[in-house]
């Protein structure tokens, strides 16, 4: 069963590297390729224990900001305090929430030990689509992900789904609780400064 | 069968209703708010047990979970998983017929039937092979299908993170366990629970550590997922379309729009 699955999966990940920028969805097929070419990306410019991690990191935040929406998970994290925070905060937020996840998560993919991932399906509704997938670890369980997407001027991800588990969800309700007992956003943003500067 | 862990489980409850500093609440709308969202009243005394539940795991279980994870080959592991989620098939089952999931309930008795024959006791999961994956099922998720409220956060010393729902499904699950009362004997019922504890935290010990690594505050990250986790529990594994109906969705991502 594995095999088999393996042997889809290859191929189809990597048949479609290269072909280059996704156009605005037309359907569900963009959004899939969309996915796959993001996966086949990660795994050819993000992986392997020589690559330096600087490298990693900046290779990282470009594709970060190419696949994802950033500003608008920045403005959903930060939630209700969004509104409230001066012009200079939101700036200064998005900017920290970008290094934030930069440093959080470039360092994974040093480990990555062949996991591949197989598309199951899409679900388009409106301007939004989920791409259902299954990530195959080798020798542990298998894991459902599924992938928000938001065309507005291009497809972007606006959230990943790990088990039902909404990872912007759960950063806002990190973050929601750094900004109320460090008194505000002014709180948060000091936080994320000495996360990001070590 | 141990009617002392259940009393234990009391006990625990009593103290915490009695000891609890509660957080007040903000007079601030926006922190009002966001205090409502994390329907956390019980705040700083759940903070409290949360640390005793990490130094407790970071003496104990950790330790013995990564021992099992290393010292182990993973199909061991794999074999003691199945036969420990094979002598769970009981409540599970109760659980299916209690929400009235007949196609799932006929799934946990065919596993049973077969994975503990052919299976050898449950060591092999032969019946997933054979399309009859496993599911989990428990009184808690039983009572959030029947429309009962998960109430206030709380962390269990020694549990972690539950809430009264869940709580009451934990002790009505050990309860109507036949297996403790076939076997008579405490001394199944607690290594069964040891064992049941070391082979999750074994199968959660990079994630957990990531988790911890990713975010600041690691106790609200961990009240989120938890709540996030038994909601897609409780759906099955379904997909929750409402979880971002439109309107909110544009609302959160568009404010400069409205």
């Amino acid at each position: 069963m594995l095999s088999r699955r393996d042997l889809l999966v290859i191929p189809l990940a990597f048949a479609t590297l290269g072909i280059g920028a996704v156009r605005a969805g037309q359907s569900g097929t963009d959004a899939k390729s969309f996915i796959e070419n993001l996966g086949a990306e990660a795994v050819e410019a993000l992986t392997g224990p020589d690559l330096p991690q600087d490298e990693r990191e900046r290779r990282f935040s470009a594709m970060l900001n190419r696949y994802f929406d950033l500003p608008g998970i920045g403005k959903f994290v930060l939630g209700r305090y969004w509104r409230s925070a001066s012009e200079a905060e939101r700036q200064d937020f998005l900017r920290l929430f970008e290094d934030f996840i930069v440093k959080s998560y470039a360092a994974r993919f040093a480990e990555y030990s062949g996991e591949q991932f197989r598309v199951l399906g899409v679900r388009n509704e409106g301007d939004y689509a989920t791409v259902q997938s299954l990530v195959i670890r080798p020798g542990a369980e298998d894991v459902r992900v599924d992938w928000r997407l938001r065309d507005a001027d291009g497809l972007k991800i606006i959230d990943i789904m790990v088990e039902g588990v909404s990872m912007v969800i759960t950063q806002r309700a990190d973050f929601a609780s750094v900004i109320q007992s460090r008194g505000g956003v002014a709180g948060l943003l000091d936080m994320l400064r000495q996360k990001t500067s070590s | 069968m141990s009617l002392r862990r259940s009393f234990d489980i009391a006990c625990v409850c009593l103290a915490a209703m009695l000891a609890a500093g509660c957080a007040t609440k903000p007079v601030d709308p926006e922190l009002q708010a966001a205090y409502e969202e994390a329907n956390d009243p019980l705040e700083p005394m759940n903070r409290y047990f949360f640390e005793v539940n990490y130094a407790l795991d970071e003496l104990l279980l950790k330790p013995a979970a990564g021992w099992y994870y290393t010292a182990l080959p993973n199909p061991v592991q794999d074999g003691i998983r199945n036969f420990l989620r094979n002598l769970r098939s009981p409540v599970i089952l109760a659980n299916d017929l209690f929400q009235g999931e007949m196609d799932r309930a006929g799934d946990t008795i065919g596993r049973f039937a077969i994975n503990s024959t052919i299976g050898l006791l449950g060591l092999f999961d032969v019946a997933a092979e054979l399309g009859m994956p496993f599911h989990d099922e428990d009184f808690g998720q039983t009572l959030a299908v029947a429309s009962v409220g998960e109430g206030p956060y709380l962390v269990i010393p020694l549990l972690g993170p539950s809430n009264p729902r869940d709580l009451t499904g934990r002790i009505v699950d050990f309860l109507i366990d036949p297996l403790d009362y076939l076997v008579q004997d405490d001394a199944f019922s607690y290594g069964r629970g040891a064992t049941e504890g070391i082979d999750t935290r074994a199968r959660n010990l990079k994630t957990l550590d990531e988790i911890r690594a990713s975010s600041i505050d690691y106790y609200a990250t961990m009240r989120s997922l938890y709540r996030q986790r038994r909601n897609a529990e409780i759906r099955n594994g379904q997909s929750d379309s409402d979880a971002f109906p439109g309107v909110t969705f544009e609302e959160d991502f568009d404010f400069e729009a409205n």
